[in-house]
């Protein structure tokens, strides 16, 4: 059964109280309990926030599946995330995100074997002007080329 | 009240009404899945489109306030273009399940489609996949693929019901209807998603695929499992009846009925009644006679006793029945033994909020009603304490048409059967009686569905309803069995129903429109 | 020639900072705005022809002055969510100069009468949420906000909300229902935000620039804002330069600004020995111009809308002739499909077809009529929806369409593109 930890609880219990409803401490809330679970959210993580929180499991659901940030399935340490929209797109992105999987040995949406890497292709990040690039957690690493993005990726642990 | 006018029509309306509430108001027909008169407007189907002058843009008719002077149309090519290219959009991803889903015949998009149908489906990629036959909880199947996310279901569970179950998960055309992992839609009131789903998308368990709806006939009358006393329409046909919905009633249960009303029709079936007059005495076996003679020969026994004969009622007549047993009893018995058999007296005056009550008796009010006026106010102990005592000679009892609610049926029983005569008036089946010894007469009664008269509900509204259709030929209402049992000579002979329209009957080569005509279920489609 | 009345000091590092923004004049236009009237800033902010920055295009003024002149509370909302694919000028303001944000929230908080306001920035813009937070902490403990601000009884308090990874979000509306704990679906309009907004209560949601262009305005006065720009489309904008140019990034010029200028100019041209084919104007919901079309192309509003395409978010994506213009709209497509909300049936349904039938042309299945089918179906979700995304993901299939059909109609015949010479399957592997 998931249970968030004190520090956890205590800063949910924060957010239900730090805008003008409760509801809206439903997405801060899910980002908490993420981090908690390695980086996933699961219907044991939903049972447990609505129970601290008081607000029926259907409409946590609702707002857990709607956001892509939110990740229903497990992921690697290292979610590899590569932008392949319009302006990422005409600067060779697609090619970008298919070399990364190939030398990571990973499937698009897949954890790798070792448990690094998964490897997404997501819409735009907003990072257009310094194309290609990719997020990887909270990061962003902008202006890459095949090589260098494999330099950075090969030395997170 | 502002005034506006309609396809030329003029119409005038409440402050703040809603152009759909207006075509509502004026039977005019439009196109529209997500709005419905006892819920929220959601707006999101974008096929109720219509034309306002001054307007270049067409507005949906659910969220655009009349204001006076208003001129609306929605007869225009450019509005039903704009309704055929919606409804498509609606169809492209739709499963063509007609033949096996229970909607046939009752479905919203079955129904927009011959009016506004591109028949050409230029829809030439591989359609959505969602989930199929997703248990939803101990009543209602969901099939995602038919789906077309009106939303009703999910409105219904917030603000009628108030149990939040349901929600739309997923965005864009991954979108479904679901429970949270692990939970189910399990309320008192969870079937009424049913019935506000235009598609096929929520079925009934109990319901699901055994009967067509174009074999159905449908008729109005009143719920029969509480002292609410819901508007009703029961669907049936030679066979019987197969289920039951709700009638839209402002004074008494707006839009809606509870769960535990959809199952009175079982009561109803030939498989519970009581089909035939059944006698023994004491521990013989039963003999079968009809109905009639069985009457007659219990009036014999009843006079003897005079005006000692005691007399059980139960609230699930109708007043008119009551108004005639009652006379009959304290005229020609003279008799003033007449007891309320009331049934969980400790829940008598519960109420859940929202249409479910604790008496669960469609008529204790009218039945008190009867009784005073005839200043009949001796308790139902003074009968227990004397057939404890073993004095009661004959004890005729009208027994409970909704048996299932008497929970202590079988310890009655056992001290009804204390009396030297027993004639139990019963529309359902016994087999407790079975067991138990002395002279038992029992003869068949009418359910409520077969005949007409009046319910009083628990705020004394007085209910009229017509007789839907007749079930077992050989049943009495309560005032023939009175009648019979004063000893009067009344005709019982069984009429004949009236034929009965069945579809599987007819010649292939002949078009019976006349007799098509008269059905009004092919006119009157079940309303969304 | 870049015109910096916004972007002057974003070079400089410290200018994040409290210390650094107020060295260069920081603040000092709130303590000026809290002297005047509320009143006044909305008449100079309505004379000085300032229109929404985020993509619509409203003039801020008149959006103001649809609030009621009543004592409900009101709330401001700044679009921080920037997901117009192609836009990045926001994150430049939060990163650089949050504490500019920041001061033009709270005058314009002043002048709307608002008590709260908030933030709603996109959850995937970490660290401009980190530096946003940095900021408000600072702000709060030199007394720019909270209670009795400067001295002037007005009381303000803001909050950063982060969003969590979803485009409609950035529709008024659409972040008003993702404010409220709900998923980020648009409401219904009428009511608009102004009278029924967030929680029901009266909000304005105004972009980022727009907010921290109020600054200029009240520094300068409106007629000076007007100095640049034209009748309709008055003042500077930033702009997201992105796309097959050497020197993308950031530019903030004048309003009317000519379309190759600031490609060639600011933008360094395009790569050694590529020509140009085609430019998206205004973030990747605005139909697109042929090369020939740009030539006579001014930034402004009228200009481009009398082209047949918008300004919007002010994103110039430049494409040249090395792209396939069928494998950009699917890129596209799969954008609009994704980010669809699902309410309502049009865009719902109709995203995923016109998705479909593209890939189908992608991948070699596509039939003739399939051409002729995009742009009817694109036609038919316009105008029929209860947002604009439907018209957003309508609009370039229309344009790419129209402008380039010899490219759909040779993929659709060979089965594999005119441009790259491959199929689909090869083409970016």
């Amino acid at each position: 059964m998931f249970e968030l930890s004190s520090e956890g609880q205590k800063a949910v219990k924060k957010e239900l109280t730090r805008y003008e409803s409760k509801d809206s401490a439903i997405i801060p809330s899910l980002y908490i309990a993420q981090k908690e679970n390695k980086g996933w959210v699961n219907s044991e993580v939903i049972k447990h926030l609505s129970l601290i929180m008081e607000i029926p499991e259907s409409k946590i659901t609702e707002v857990f599946k709607f956001y892509t940030m939110f990740n229903q399935k497990p992921v690697g340490k290292h979610h590899v995330q590569v932008c392949t929209n319009i302006s990422c797109a005409v600067n060779g992105s697609r090619e970008l995100a298919h070399h990364i999987c190939k030398e990571l040995g990973a499937k698009y949406d897949q954890v790798t074997k070792d448990g690094r890497f998964t490897v997404s292709k997501v819409e735009c990040l907003g990072s257009c002007g310094t194309a290609p690039m990719m997020q990887v957690n909270d990061k962003y690493y902008e202006n890459l080329t095949p090589e260098s993005a494999m330099n950075i990726l090969r030395g997170m642990k | 009240m502002p005034k506006c006018t309609i396809n030329g029509k003029e119409i005038e309306v409440k402050a703040g009404a809603t152009i759909m509430e207006a075509m509502y108001q004026m039977d005019e027909a439009i196109a529209h899945y997500c709005y419905h008169p006892g819920l929220s407007v959601a707006g999101v189907c974008r096929l109720c489109i219509v034309d306002i002058e001054g307007n270049p843009r067409p507005q949906i008719a659910c969220n655009t306030a009349v204001t006076d002077g208003m001129k609306i149309s929605n007869k225009s090519d450019k509005i039903r273009e704009g309704v055929k290219w919606v409804l498509d959009f609606h169809l492209i991803n739709h499963p063509l399940d007609c033949p096996i889903c229970d909607q046939a015949g009752e479905c919203g998009l079955q129904e927009q489609y011959m009016e506004f149908g591109k028949y050409d489906p230029e829809m030439a990629e591989r359609k959505v996949k969602k989930h199929k036959v997703v248990d939803l909880g101990p009543t209602v199947v969901l099939d995602s693929e038919r789906c077309i996310l009106c939303s009703r279901c999910v409105r219904f569970t917030d603000e009628v019901s108030k149990t939040h179950e349901l929600g739309i998960f997923n965005r864009g055309d991954r979108s479904e209807i679901g429970t949270a992992e692990g939970k189910e839609l399990n309320n008192k009131y969870s079937l009424n998603t049913v019935d506000i789903c235009p598609v096929g998308a929520l079925t009934s368990k109990d319901f699901r695929f055994r009967q067509r709806v174009w074999y159905l006939k449908d008729s109005d009358t009143i719920c029969n499992g509480c002292s609410t006393g819901c508007s009703v329409k029961v669907y049936f046909n030679k066979e019987g009846l197969f289920r039951v919905r709700p009638v839209v009633n402002p004074e008494v249960n707006g839009h809606w009925m509870c769960d535990e009303g959809r199952d009175i029709y079982k009561f109803v079936n030939r498989d519970i009644r009581l089909l035939k007059a059944k006698k023994k005495t004491n521990s013989g076996e039963w003999t079968e006679l009809t109905a009639g003679a069985a009457a007659k020969e219990a009036s014999g026994i009843a006079k003897s006793a005079g005006a000692d004969v005691a007399l059980v009622l139960t609230g699930q007549y109708t007043n008119e029945e009551y108004e005639k047993i009652v006379e009959t009893f304290v005229k020609d018995f003279k008799s003033k033994k007449i007891y309320h058999w009331i049934n969980n007296k400790e829940h008598l005056n519960d109420f859940d909020g929202l249409l479910i009550r604790g008496d669960k008796n469609p008529n204790t009010k009218g039945l008190i009603g009867v009784l005073e006026s005839h200043s009949l106010t001796s308790p139902f102990s003074n009968l227990e304490a004397d057939l404890k005592k073993g004095t009661v000679k004959t004890l005729v009892v009208a027994a409970p048409e909704n048996f299932a609610v008497y929970l202590d049926l079988k310890e009655k029983l056992s001290l009804f059967t204390k009396a030297q005569n027993l004639i139990w008036l019963s529309s359902v089946k016994n087999s407790d009686l079975d067991d138990m010894n002395g002279n038992i007469w029992q003869i068949p009664m009418k359910s409520y569905i077969e005949k007409s008269g009046t319910f009083t509900n628990h705020a004394g509204l007085e209910q009229k309803f017509h007789k839907v259709t007749t079930v077992v030929s050989e049943s009495l209402t309560l005032g023939e069995a009175a009648e019979l049992l004063a000893g009067k000579n009344i005709s019982v002979a069984v009429t004949p129903t009236r034929e009965t329209f069945v579809e599987a009957d007819r010649r292939a080569d002949l078009v019976r429109l006349e007799h098509r005509k008269k059905n009004e279920f092919v006119y009157k489609r079940g309303s969304l | 020639m870049e015109t910096k009345l916004l972007t002057e000091f974003y070079h400089l590092d410290e200018f994040r900072g409290l210390s650094g923004y107020k060295a260069k004049g920081g603040y000092a236009i709130l303590a000026k705005a809290l002297k005047m009237q509320p009143q006044q800033i909305i008449d100079e902010v309505k004379a000085s022809g300032l229109r929404g920055r985020g993509g619509a295009g409203f003039p801020t003024g008149s959006k103001w002055g649809f609030l009621p002149k009543n004592n409900e509370p009101r709330y401001l909302l700044c679009n921080a969510d920037e997901g117009e694919p192609g836009t990045f000028k926001d994150r430049l303001m939060m990163e650089r100069a949050p504490h500019q944000l920041i001061e033009g929230m709270i005058i314009s908080s002043y002048a709307i009468s608002s008590k709260k306001s908030y933030i709603y920035i996109r959850g995937e813009y970490d660290f401009p949420y980190e530096c946003l937070m940095q900021a408000l902490e600072e702000a709060y403990k030199a007394g720019y906000l909270g209670k009795n601000i400067l001295g002037s009884g007005f009381d303000h308090d803001m909050d950063v909300y982060r969003g969590a990874g979803a485009y409609i979000c950035g529709e008024e509306t659409g972040m008003i229902s993702s404010l409220e704990g709900f998923k980020g679906q648009p409401k219904l309009k009428p009511p608009f935000p102004a009278v029924q907004g967030y929680l029901r209560k009266p909000t304005i949601v105004n972009n980022v620039e727009t907010l921290a262009a109020v600054i200029p305005i009240l520094r300068d006065g409106a007629q000076a804002y007007r100095k640049f720009g034209t009748e309709k489309s008055a003042g500077t904008k930033l702009f997201s330069l992105s796309g097959n140019v050497v020197k993308a990034g950031n530019y903030e010029v004048p309003l009317a600004y000519p379309l190759m200028d600031l490609i060639n100019k600011e933008g360094g041209g395009l790569k050694p020995g590529r020509k140009l084919k085609a430019v998206i104007p205004g973030g990747s919901s605005a139909p697109v111009l042929t090369a020939e079309e740009c030539t006579k192309a001014t930034l402004d509003y009228e200009c481009l809308a009398q082209m047949g395409s918008m300004l919007g978010s002010g994103a110039v994506i430049v494409i040249d002739d090395s792209q396939c213009m069928v494998d950009l709209l699917g890129v596209l497509m799969h954008f609009y499909h994704h980010e669809s909300c699902g309410q309502c049936t049009p865009c719902r349904e109709g995203t995923g077809w016109l998705n479909k039938i593209t890939h189908s042309i992608l991948e070699g299945r596509g039939r003739l009529q399939d051409i002729d089918l995009l742009l009817r179906v694109a036609d038919n979700m316009k105008g029929r929806t209860i947002c604009a995304l439907s018209d957003a993901a309508a609009l370039p299939v229309i344009s790419f369409v129209s402008k380039f059909r010899e490219e759909f109609e040779f993929f659709v015949r060979e089965g594999r593109s005119k441009v790259k010479g491959t199929t689909y399957a090869e083409m970016h592997h």
